[in-house]
């Protein structure tokens, strides 16, 4: 496809004839600004849980069809075997061998694959990262928002108990930043509304099991529960622990996973329960694929790039429940043109503030 | 009172006793019994699977399993697959989850005898391909178990939890096994020298290839139960099962040398590890407080449990 699409440029610019070659040769290249022969390399650090599966799903669908139909040469996805940042780093130490022209990355640490990234953008390459994001300042970022996560959860659980209520906090994975900035989201939200109290704060690791372990350990100790924040992916955990405690159930905050939203809709049809649902959607992966053609094809591209979050609301859970596979995670893909639109509205908002810091 | 003082289980049954009192000390009398309701349950996992990780070590210094997690996972997704969620699947789900158990652990012994590979080595790497023949065999997708299996699996008997119940009875076994069985004999003798019970007759490589079969077996079955507990396998599932595994077994009295097993300890050390983790919740101390207090608790029983014994 790529290699007729190149025969049919050369043979319309030989009929131009070879005065005009020269000069349409030169001037065209901005002009045309082709990825059609642009090679992206994914290299993931994880595989091992149902987003990290979805990422690459999304990845797999929305890459083969930019390939097909040649808008770009080759969007090839790697994972290393463990989740380890040494390993990682060589991992792209082998894509700058191998030519590729941008490499998309899900790091396996913020900081440790800095001399990696950094050798690869000497060397020319187009370095994005996403949900795992490094932070040599060559490479692009496409990151969602932790803190308005934190925050939108907080404010829900305001407009639900006006009058007041107990809180519990599950956390994820200490030490990561994607856990603090949701703590953090939590605790400044938490300042505007002095009628709600967290009364508990467990980790749960992002895991149903830990999670289910955790609640069921501190509960015991804890008065009346009316809310539980957390981090995604702990939701079914937490209801479980609050079932084998004969305690009411809580509102919980739910993820994008779909056994939570089966287990959402029953409990909305047994007993009307109301709760929202907000994620990180694995389809990130397809704004950072989008990203690195935009800029391979000599777009400008602001260097942090917010993707909104995912919600689901109670009036749509059973039109997203159709459509999310048994066991896997709700997702939002995104097309070239939604990212062009995600792109054009930073770039604005870019603008917006610079205008306004120099006034 | 001496020799009283000299079990090394004893210190583990302690600590999970103080513990306890401290966290009911905050919550409440009224709140004992749902706190020791949930250390059954969750004790039960770290129970099973450091029974089978006491066998292996029990062999002598080097002998570990470090592929527990990974079986349990694989053992859970497999086993959850099998079943589809259908009702009246639950002992075709304990049949596969008990086939992988077979399976690891015989392509685990196999490494380390054919290849000659240390167990560390061996184990470690192979705890690679069940994982990733885990996410492989279902995409990380999360299926369900049976409503009666689940049922079961979070229900009680007598008061006490069914997943307790059977981690008890498992202990109960192997503990006259080792006590009063010829294999738990030869197994105590190959730990203690492993040229001196070949040299008497003990089959030591069958003693050898028992226990690694022993404690991939216990693991999928412990993946099966805590599949079907937490309402579906997930690839991360057995995670924290590793470092659990050993601790309960070093905490619980077993010497890490080889040669001692201690099965009653090993029950306190699996309540302790989660009581300990609920009593720092309780009292609201962060994650890196937590980490390091249990670290700091942790060392402290097993040099309690060691000085009593070599004074002794």
């Amino acid at each position: 496809m790529a290699l007729t699409r190149a025969l049919s440029r050369t043979l319309h610019i030989t009929a131009l004839g070879i005065a005009t070659l020269v000069i349409a040769t030169v001037s065209a290249v901005p002009a045309y600004s082709d990825t059609s022969d642009k090679r992206i390399a994914l290299s993931n650090n994880y595989a091992g849980n149902a987003w990290r599966q979805e990422m690459l799903s999304a990845w797999r669908t929305q890459t083969s069809r930019a390939v097909k139909i040649g808008t770009v040469a080759a969007a090839d996805a790697f994972t290393i075997g463990e989740n380890r940042p040494t390993d990682q780093a060589a991992q792209i130490q082998n894509l700058i061998l191998q030519g590729y022209d941008a490499i998309v990355i899900d790091a396996a640490s913020t900081t440790a694959l800095n001399g990696a990234v950094q050798e690869a953008c000497d060397a020319g390459v187009v370095v994005v990262s996403f949900d795992g994001i490094v932070t040599a300042p060559c490479a692009w970022k496409v990151v969602n928002d932790f803190r308005q996560w934190g925050r939108e959860e907080v404010e829900y659980m305001a407009k639900r108990f006006p009058e007041g209520a107990n809180l519990l906090e599950v956390r994820g994975l200490p030490g990561t930043f994607v856990d603090d900035d949701l703590h953090q989201g939590i605790v400044d939200e938490l300042k505007k509304h002095p009628q709600l109290h967290l009364v508990s704060s467990v980790e749960g690791d992002w895991a149903q099991d830990v999670t289910q372990q955790a609640v069921a350990g501190v509960l015991p100790s804890l008065p009346k529960i009316d809310g539980v924040l957390n981090q995604g992916g702990e939701a079914y955990g937490a209801a479980q622990a609050f079932r084998a405690s004969d305690r009411k159930m809580p509102v919980i905050i739910l993820s994008n996973a779909q056994d939570e939203l089966a287990w959402w809709a029953q409990q909305d049809r047994d007993n009307g329960y109301q709760s929202i649902s907000i994620s990180n959607a694995p389809g990130i992966a397809t704004v950072a694929f989008w990203v690195a053609q935009q800029i391979l094809d000599g777009k400008e591209v602001p260097k942090r790039l917010t993707v909104p979050l995912l919600h689901i609301r109670q009036q749509d859970l059973d039109s997203v429940l159709a459509k999310t596979p048994k066991g896997s995670v709700a997702d939002q893909i995104f097309s070239q043109a939604d990212v062009e639109k995600l792109i054009a509205a930073a770039r604005d908002k870019a603008v917006q503030r610079s205008q306004e810091a120099s006034q | 009172m001496s020799s009283l003082i000299s079990r090394p289980w004893l210190w583990a049954w302690l600590a999970s006793a103080v513990v306890f009192a401290l966290s009911v000390a905050l919550s409440g009398a009224g709140q004992a019994g749902g706190l020791l309701y949930a250390a059954l349950s969750f004790g039960a996992f770290a129970a099973i699977v450091g029974i089978g990780q006491m066998l292996v070590v029990t062999l002598g210094p080097g002998n570990i399993d470090l592929s527990i997690p990974a079986a349990m996972t694989l053992s859970g997704t497999l086993a959850l697959k099998a079943m589809g969620g259908e009702p009246g699947t639950a002992l075709l789900g304990l049949g596969v989850a008990l086939l992988v158990g077979m399976g690891v652990g015989g392509v685990n012994f196999a490494l380390i005898r054919l290849l000659r590979l240390p167990p560390i080595i061996a184990t470690l790497a192979a705890s690679l391909i069940y994982q990733s023949l885990a996410i492989w065999s279902n995409r990380g997708l999360r299926i369900k178990p049976p409503v009666a299996l689940a049922d079961f699996a979070t229900g009680r008997s007598l008061g006490i939890p069914n997943v307790a119940l059977i981690a008890i009875v498992l202990a109960i076994v192997v503990w006259v096994l080792l006590e009063r069985g010829v294999w738990g004999r030869w197994l105590l003798a190959t730990g203690q020298n492993a040229r001196a019970a070949r040299l008497a007759g003990v089959p030591v490589e069958s003693v050898r290839a028992g226990a690694y079969l022993s404690v991939a077996v216990l693991a999928a079955v412990s993946g099966y139960l805590l599949a079907s507990f937490s309402g579906g396998a997930a690839l991360n599932m057995g995670q924290q099962y590793l470092l659990l595994s050993i601790a309960v077994v070093v905490i619980g009295g077993t010497s890490i040398a080889g040669g001692f097993s201690n099965v009653p300890g090993l029950w306190g050390a699996a309540l302790f590890m989660f009581l300990v983790v609920s009593m720092l919740n309780a009292y609201g101390f962060d994650a890196g407080a937590r980490m390091m207090l249990t670290g700091v608790i942790i060392i402290a029983i097993v040099i309690a449990a060691n000085a009593r014994r070599s004074r002794s």
